[in-house]
């Protein structure tokens, strides 16, 4: 073969023949369900809880202010955590993947980043929120209580808290970091092979 | 523009971008899929400030491009169509040593290669990758030289 082979002429000579047209939308309904079904199952765990906490305050009408501060806080903290959650996962959005490569790359770096860093933020201000709210909500409860059974609930508590915060916060924290950090890495490499 | 009509104008050309990109039969099948899924999605949204095909052709590079998120996300059985279960028809072994070559570039390249060899203008190109015209120019010509060179080394 000489210098000057015509790879136009090989290239198109990969051939596949198309799948019926109609598949491909069975899939894309498929696919949306997917989506879907884990953004419910997440949402109703975190919605069925908020009531169940506001039910108690009806049902039970705590008369300390610290009860109902407490209760305020971790549902504060369910529904920062949702609205984090339900944005982190767009619905088969594609509106930016009509850019030209190099602004649909910048532009998915940028958001990974922003992912990165409220990934972080976030779940540590909801372990927080929920951990001084769940404290707050106990005092009224443990201020009846005998000084021994309210230093074991408050012990129980924090070592609960602490197991969280100190096990459970890193190690979410660190999976979702691994995955991002690699994302990012390669967005980061394709954008400099823009500028070589 | 129907999509019925720029599925059968396009699917030959996207699939081969998307073969050119991953050198996996199934994969490259899956990407266009995904590609043309996109297309049909969008097409609403579509203005004519870019020719059909550009805008095509953007969808789809990015789409492969994002594929190196998607590694992750979703493990591969868990995409749920497999067409017919059409294998990669035997082909010339010319033909594959030259999408096993693309498909080893660095993914830009690819994306760019593939491009050219579709017969797509440089300055369309340009468009879809989002370089200037004169960069994409020494790029096709560089990635060439190094695919001659393999060539070369492969005939002997």
């Amino acid at each position: 073969m000489n210098s000057n082979i015509n790879f136009k002429n090989l290239w198109i000579q990969q051939t596949a023949s198309p799948p019926d047209a109609n598949e491909l939308l069975v899939k894309v309904r498929h696919l949306k369900m997917k989506h879907f079904r884990t953004l419910i199952v997440v949402n109703i765990l975190l919605v069925a809880t908020s009531v169940f906490i506001i039910s108690i305050w009806v049902y039970y009408q705590p008369q300390f202010k610290t009860t109902k501060i407490g209760i305020i806080m971790a549902i504060t903290a369910m529904v920062m955590y949702l609205s984090v959650y339900n944005r982190s996962i767009p619905l088969l959005k594609n509106d930016d993947i009509v850019q030209s490569t190099r602004e649909y790359l910048n532009h998915l770096l940028s958001i990974k980043t922003q992912q990165q860093y409220l990934q972080t933020t976030i779940l540590s201000a909801y372990f927080i929120l929920l951990s001084i709210g769940l404290c707050l909500y106990l005092y009224e409860y443990t201020s009846r209580m005998s000084i021994l059974m309210a230093t074991l609930s408050y012990s129980i508590t924090t070592a609960w808290i602490a197991f969280n915060w100190f096990y459970i916060r890193p190690r979410q924290i660190k999976k979702q970091q691994t995955k991002l950090d690699d994302i990012i890495e390669k967005f980061a490499n394709l954008c400099k092979q823009l500028d070589e | 523009m129907v999509f019925e009509e720029i599925y059968t104008i396009y699917w030959q050309k996207i699939f081969r971008l998307c073969m050119g990109y991953v050198n996996d039969y199934d994969t490259a099948q899956d990407l266009a899929q995904e590609t043309f899924i996109i297309v049909w999605q969008q097409l609403p949204s579509f203005r004519s400030e870019a020719t059909i095909g550009t805008w095509i052709f953007r969808i789809a590079s990015n789409n492969c491009l994002r594929h190196i998120e998607k590694q992750n996300r979703f493990p591969k059985s868990e995409l749920p169509l497999h067409v017919t279960e059409t294998h990669q028809p035997t082909i010339e072994p010319h033909i594959e040593y030259l999408y096993a070559c693309i498909a080893e570039l660095p993914e830009i390249d690819r994306i760019i290669i593939s491009l050219e060899l579709e017969d797509i203008q440089q300055s369309e190109i340009a468009g879809i990758v989002g370089l200037s015209e004169a960069n994409i120019r020494v790029k096709i010509h560089r990635i060439k030289e190094k695919l001659t060179q393999q060539f070369k080394h492969y005939e002997q």
